[in-house]
């Protein structure tokens, strides 16, 4: 609460800033010497009417007071300085007090009380609050009558006084009374946020919404979501309330709905869902709820297959027409091995075919992901697969799920075949293939079901691995409670490998993620309990952590009770798995003490002699990236600290910051953030090399960077001799043209307000393994690459009409402003470019419809976004007509 | 990967590549692979130097407004910053940094070898080399090393070179045109506002347009209008344009620039106008900046057709100057004062608004104001009782600020003529004749009215 100093500092500052000849002179000698004719004339005429005041009679106290208040209210002055008879009567204020105390009640009294406060605002001493005491005791006439630096005053004093009076438990029920009038008078003169501030601090966010009308509404609303990531918890959530609140008075559905998904609040969204009445704004709704992966049962089946996301792949195939790039491309042309600058005569002298093979499988998927046509898989009848070797061909049958993602019959009908051969690797590879496919997908008929239920309990670790990665996958972020019982045999039979726990855990963590549901926590947390502590050291037993962790994403301090259930698991592993669920439950909140804490960990040093177990710092940087890249402030100071860290880090600590700085800024290539991790790709210690590598990977994700790719052609031919790191720079190519440049793998959408819990948990776990990358990635578990496929989406922007036909109309694309606060009408979008529909929004940019014939029924153009035409449209219409209903609310 | 291997021929294939992305058939016959241009390097190009260095800047906070949003930002801020200190404080206590820097800088220095050479950067060619001059006179093509500050490094910055290889070893800080640097005031003028008699709007108006900005942006902001980009003061001499804008440079802390409109006219072609590019560049650098031009009708009267070539020169000094002022590029935060006692003569492009966005006159006092100039230059004279000003005002002679100045240093002179301790009316009488008499450039009074 340092709000109402500021506010003071407002208040204050014309006396500070007034002209130091005044300011200095006016306190310590009288100086008439200085004063003008005008200025001693009133000066004298101010005393005169102060002694009048003194005056035993009261009969001329009324007419004394009355021109007081004239001299007050009719001086003007420039805008720093103080008014000249508040600077005169300054020396008059403690004999005025005194008069006040000793007049009997009167009306005299009260108006005398009046313009005590407003002498007050320049002459009380700092922080004693005489303006809102008198103001309390005067005559309660209106306030903007005094001028709006005195209203301002008064809400600064008022803040202060409420937080002495709350501490002191006495009533403030006067205080919310002024604070009533106040409001209005801020909201009818363009000073929202003031009101907005006001409010917040006396705590009634609750009174904001009736003072709102049609014009401010959208401001107030901006204002207070922009507050939502810096306030502390639970405040943050009423803010969001508050938003929502004035959204559904002014029928905003889309806008309220996009909070209510932000709150997270099951019950909430239903109820924005269904209490719209339009069709065709809840279509829209329909979408947005589709892309936030929330399924709210019983509409029309055309509702439930927008929902249900069930026309992406289709949408995605126009687009990719409409962009002419359906033709599949090779790992080859994503490579370019011939521009790499070569080094020496021998070509690629022991270079692993194995290890090569599965890099071209991983590059062909991300890079063809979603097109369902490719040059390697489906070209040449499949050969493709029995060129690899063991894990190798899983992860090879599986790309076939990235290749027809979110196309579920088509994908299933190519996929199928592989689920019936005799290899048990092909066999689990299609069974992840089918849980990719369906994932950000519903289908009512529930194939994946269907075909993985059975093999959930297969005999074959590795099938099992399948079966239940892909499940995980498929039904993320459904949180369905019967799925509980199917996957906890694999976490509770101790026959299965770590590997398959740590898979279950995951895909748990991932159906179930952010509901903190009792049943799947108690159920990790029993496993975690029954290991052995061997087993606990096994790489894979932190994702029972992480899946553990995703089940409490984002849900704050709900989630301590898993923390403290955490203490009964012995150290090493137990202090690993509480910094992992603390950075889940405070993923994206931006809250600057788990930073803190988290920086701690970091500082700790330990003796490589002790052996003591140091994984968790690797954890707690990570932590830091999570938590802070909830909002633009912290994500950039987030930055610096990893540079600290870097500069002092241990090893260990040094091999997990490329990772946390990729995960502040996924497809979105900085150019600070380039530099450090290709000044790092080159780092003596491989393992900082290799993450850094797949770090600029996931920075350029899906942005066909050209910088970047040149970077990575530099480091291919860099690392020719070194598998592992050659593995990562074709990864982090594939990466970098993922969908061939359509996709986005940042979890932020519904510009950057948004966290979608399935994305951010399918990063998690794939950047959690790369802490490990020696044994997770680079060894045999390759395949944890594909769970970034629950963060792929198209950065598209399609347009259709009421009826869900596309609509092509021309839009303006360009960076977005942050317009919070800001007078007037200002542009939201600067150095846009005219582009028609479908087009491509890359990171930070903004689109707005750039002609009047329609209006989007969603305030935010993203993803699919149905037009209306606008009932007003004449075809040469002047530019005013524009400010229609949904044309730009926030 | 068999088809990598044709690839470095393919190379010279030129620009046919841009959009390379669209058809990526590789259809038999032309095997050869397309060039792509490498991606442009990102150091090595002029850029403007604003504020401290990119990697330790802070984010921008919007809005200006003051608010509880501002204010929440600005704490999230501090809040990194203080858990910075404290992880480095722990750090440093846990193990000090400074002998591997030490151990570090020794290893630089003997990379660097000694002694270094000196040259001028001419070219970069990309990230990791360079064309560079010496005085000798070659021209080398060297690589930069890796150690180098590569973001400092611009075209014709001075560089340090290694004195076998000469690859480039280091980068010397690179001061601006000293001509400039002379005109940036170090030492604040005495003159207050306090020393100025009467103006009391003009000062108000100069306060507005040229110190607020500068120091309360959020003001501007929350009316929602652009901040005025500079003022021009204008009215007969002695009226104190000049004393006014030394109060401005008196009162801020802002860099304060002043120069003299003459100063921008030199002897070379293209000297002038550089001269002007660089003040600005320089105020720039400097931001908040107020740059004062005194006379500014030395440069900036109107234009005519003229053979001669110094007019010429001058006229193109003044273009660049209209350039400067509301030009392509935007300026920062840099507030322009010009002073004048010709504005009439002045090309009215120079004084558009979106230039000068405010004129400010300043008309001889009137006897109000006459009579605090004089209680100001007397304020410090031992007077003779029998002094009043009255006489001395009332009388219907244009008295400018200045020739009041003069009448009061007069009077003093008349008196220590005569030895006298005092000054007297008498004196006063005779030093205001004699300042109007010489002021009227010995013409009796009247003879042209």
């Amino acid at each position: 609460m340092v709000a109402p100093v500021d506010k003071k500092e407002v208040a204050v500052n014309p006396v500070s800033s007034d002209d130091p000849a005044a300011s200095k002179k006016a306190p310590a000698k009288p100086a008439p010497v200085e004063l003008s004719e005008e200025d001693k004339q009133l000066k004298e005429e101010l005393e005169m009417l102060v002694q009048r005041l003194k005056d035993p009679d009261t009969a001329l106290h009324g007419p004394a007071l009355e021109a007081l208040r004239t001299q007050i209210r009719s001086a003007t002055s420039s805008m720093t300085s103080v008014p000249k008879p508040l600077k005169f009567l300054r020396d008059h204020y403690a004999e005025l007090k005194s008069i006040h105390t000793a007049t009997a009640e009167s009306a005299n009294k009260r108006v005398l009380a009046d313009i005590i406060s407003v002498l007050a605002m320049t002459s009380s001493e700092e922080g004693s609050r005489d303006s809102l005491h008198f103001k309390l005791i005067g005559s309660g006439e209106e306030l903007g009558s005094w001028g709006h630096e005195y209203v301002r005053h008064l809400a600064g004093e008022i803040g202060v006084e409420y937080e002495a009076r709350n501490d002191a438990d006495e009533s403030t029920d006067d205080l919310v009374a002024l604070a009533k009038e106040i409001v209005p008078f801020n909201m009818k003169h363009n000073a929202e946020a003031e009101a907005c501030d006001l409010l917040m601090e006396i705590e009634r966010l609750d009174l904001l919404s009736q003072y709102v009308d049609e014009q401010a509404y959208q401001r107030v609303c901006l204002y207070l979501v922009s507050c939502v990531t810096y306030v502390p918890e639970p405040e943050d959530a009423a803010l969001l309330r508050t938003a929502l609140e004035i959204f559904r008075k002014f029928e905003r559905y889309p806008a309220a709905l996009r909070l209510a998904a932000q709150l997270n609040d099951l019950a909430l969204i239903k109820e924005v869902y269904e209490s719209c009445p339009d069709s065709a704004v809840k279509k829209q709704l329909a979408l947005i709820l589709g892309r936030h992966h929330i399924f709210i049962e019983g509409g029309s089946i055309e509702l439930n297959d927008l929902i249900s996301n069930t026309n992406l792949s289709s949408h995605f195939l126009s687009l990719a027409r409409e962009l002419d790039i359906m033709d599949p491309k090779t790992p080859e042309d994503i490579y370019k091995s011939h521009l790499e600058p070569s080094r020496g005569a021998g070509f690629g002298a022991g270079v692993d075919s194995a290890r090569q093979n599965l890099a071209s499988t991983f590059v062909n998927a991300f890079v063809n992901a979603g097109f369902g046509v490719d040059k390697l898989l489906t070209d040449d009848g499949h050969k493709w697969i029995y060129k690899n070797k063991e894990h190798g061909m899983m992860s090879a049958a599986a790309s076939l799920g990235m290749l027809y993602a979110w196309d579920v019959d088509g994908g299933l009908a190519q996929i199928d075949k592989y689920l019936y051969t005799e290899d048990e690797y092909i066999k689990a590879g299609a069974l992840l293939a089918c849980g990719i496919v369906n994932t950000g997908v519903r289908n009512e008929a529930d194939p994946a079901l269907a075909l993985l239920s059975d093999y959930l309990t297969d005999k074959k670790n590795i099938v099992r691995t399948g079966a239940i990665m892909g499940f995980g996958l498929a039904y993320a972020g459904s949180a369905r409670a019967e799925f509980v019982d199917l996957l906890t045999p694999a976490l509770n039979d101790t026959q299965s490998s770590m590997e398959v726990v740590g898979v279950a855990a995951l895909a748990l963590g991932l159906i179930f993620v952010g509901t903190c549901d009792g049943e799947v926590t108690s159920a990790i947390l029993q496993t975690m309990m029954e290991r052995t502590d061997a087993q606990l050291q096994d790489t894979y037993a932190r994702f029972l952590a992480v899946g553990l962790g995703l089940t409490c994403l984002g849900k704050q301090e709900a989630a301590d009770a898993t923390l403290a259930a955490l203490q009964a698991v012995p150290p090493p592993f137990g202090r690993l798995a509480q910094v992992l669920v603390e950075a889940c439950a405070y993923t994206g909140t931006g809250n600057v003490l788990k930073v803190q804490s988290m920086l701690h960990i970091c500082s700790e040093h330990f003796d490589k002699e002790k052996k003591q177990d140091d994984t968790h710092q690797s954890i707690a940087v990570l932590a830091i990236a999570l938590i802070a890249m909830g909002e633009d402030i912290g994500s950039e100071m987030a930055l610096q600290t990893m540079n600290h860290l870097l500069q002092y880090g241990e090893p260990v600590i040094r091999r997990s910051v490329p990772v946390a700085l990729a995960l502040l800024c996924v497809s979105n290539p900085k150019l600070t953030v380039l530099d450090t991790l290709s000044k790092l790709s080159h780092d003596n210690d491989l393992e900082v090399a290799a993450s850094s590598i797949f770090g600029m990977g996931l920075v350029g994700a899906g942005t066909n960077n050209s910088r970047i790719a040149a970077m990575l052609r530099g480091l291919a031919s860099f690392y020719q001799k070194e598998p592992n790191q050659l593995f990562m720079v074709r990864i982090a190519q594939g990466l970098l043209h993922f969908g061939k440049g359509t996709m986005s793998l940042s979890p932020y959408h519904s510009d950057r307000s948004a966290l979608s819990p399935v994305a951010a948990g399918g990063l998690i776990a794939v950047l959690v393994s790369c802490l490990d990358a020696t044994n997770v990635l680079l060894g045999k578990s390759h395949y944890f690459l594909y769970y970034l496929v629950t963060a792929m989406h198209p950065r598209m922007l399609m347009t259709f009409d009421e009826n869900m036909k596309p609509l092509p109309v021309t839009v303006r694309v360009g960076q977005a402003v942050d317009v919070v606060g800001q007078a007037g009408k200002p542009k939201t979008i600067t150095g846009f470019q005219t582009h028609t529909t479908p087009v491509l929004l890359a990171y930070g940019e903004r689109a707005e419809v750039a002609t009047e014939e329609y209006i989007p029924l969603s305030s935010l153009m993203e993803g699919l976004v149905i037009l209306r035409k606008n009932p007003d449209y004449v075809a040469a219409a002047p530019e005013e007509d524009k400010s229609s209903k949904y044309s730009s609310s926030g | 990967m068999g088809q990598g291997q044709s690839g470095l021929g393919g190379g010279l294939n030129g620009h046919a590549a841009q959009g390379s992305g669209r058809n990526q058939n590789d259809d038999k016959d032309k095997k050869k692979k397309k060039y792509e241009p490498p991606a442009p390097t990102t150091i090595g190009k002029r850029k403007k130097k604003r504020g401290p260095e990119s990697t330790n800047r802070l984010p921008a906070v919007v809005p200006h407004t003051k608010c509880r949003l501002r204010l929440l930002k600005l704490e999230r801020i501090k809040d990194y910053l203080l858990m910075d200190e404290e992880f480095i404080l722990n750090q440093e206590r846990l193990k000090p940094q400074e002998e591997k820097n030490q151990e570090e800088r020794v290893k630089v220095d003997e990379l660097r070898g000694s002694p270094m050479l000196v040259g001028t950067l001419e070219e970069i060619i990309d990230d990791s080399h360079a064309i560079v001059s010496s005085a000798i006179g070659p021209e080398f093509y060297v690589t930069i090393m890796s150690f180098v500050d590569k973001d400092q490094l611009e075209p014709g910055c001075t560089v340090l070179l290694h004195n076998k290889l000469n690859s480039v070893i280091g980068v010397l800080a690179d001061d601006a045109d000293p001509m400039v640097n002379v005109m940036k005031i170090e030492k604040a003028p005495r003159e207050t506002y306090a020393d100025i008699g009467g103006l009391d709007s003009q000062i108000q108006e100069i306060k507005e347009s040229v110190e607020l900005p500068l120091t309360h942006p959020e003001l501007y902001e929350e009316m929602g209008i652009k901040p005025p980009k500079g003022v021009i003061l204008y009215g007969p001499p002695g009226t104190g344009k000049t004393l006014l804008a030394k109060a401005v440079a008196n009162q801020t802390s802002a860099t304060f620039l002043r120069v003299v409109g003459s100063e921008l006219i030199q002897k070379y072609l293209g000297d002038g106008p550089k001269l002007v590019r660089e003040l600005f560049r320089v105020a720039e650098e400097h931001a908040p900046s107020i740059v004062f031009i005194d006379e500014i009708d030395a440069v900036g009267t109107k234009r005519y057709d003229s053979n001669s070539g110094g007019e010429r020169e001058i006229q193109r000094t003044m273009l660049e100057l209209l350039n400067q002022l509301d030009g392509f590029d935007t300026r920062g935060d840099v507030k322009v004062i010009m002073a004048t006692n010709r504005i009439d003569s002045l090309d009215p492009a120079l004084i558009r608004p979106g230039r000068i966005d405010r004129k400010i006159e300043f008309p001889l006092p009137d006897e109000k104001t006459k009579r605090r100039i004089f209680s100001i230059h007397t304020g410090r004279m031992t007077l003779n009782a029998d002094v009043t000003f009255e006489e001395l005002i009332s009388a219907k002679d244009d008295l400018s600020g200045a020739d009041i100045k003069a009448i009061c240093t007069e009077a003093g002179l008349l008196a220590l003529r005569e030895r006298r301790m005092k000054v007297t009316l008498e004196d006063f009488r005779k030093s205001k004749e004699n300042v109007l008499y010489r002021k009227n450039e010995g013409h009796p009074e009247g003879l042209y009215l």
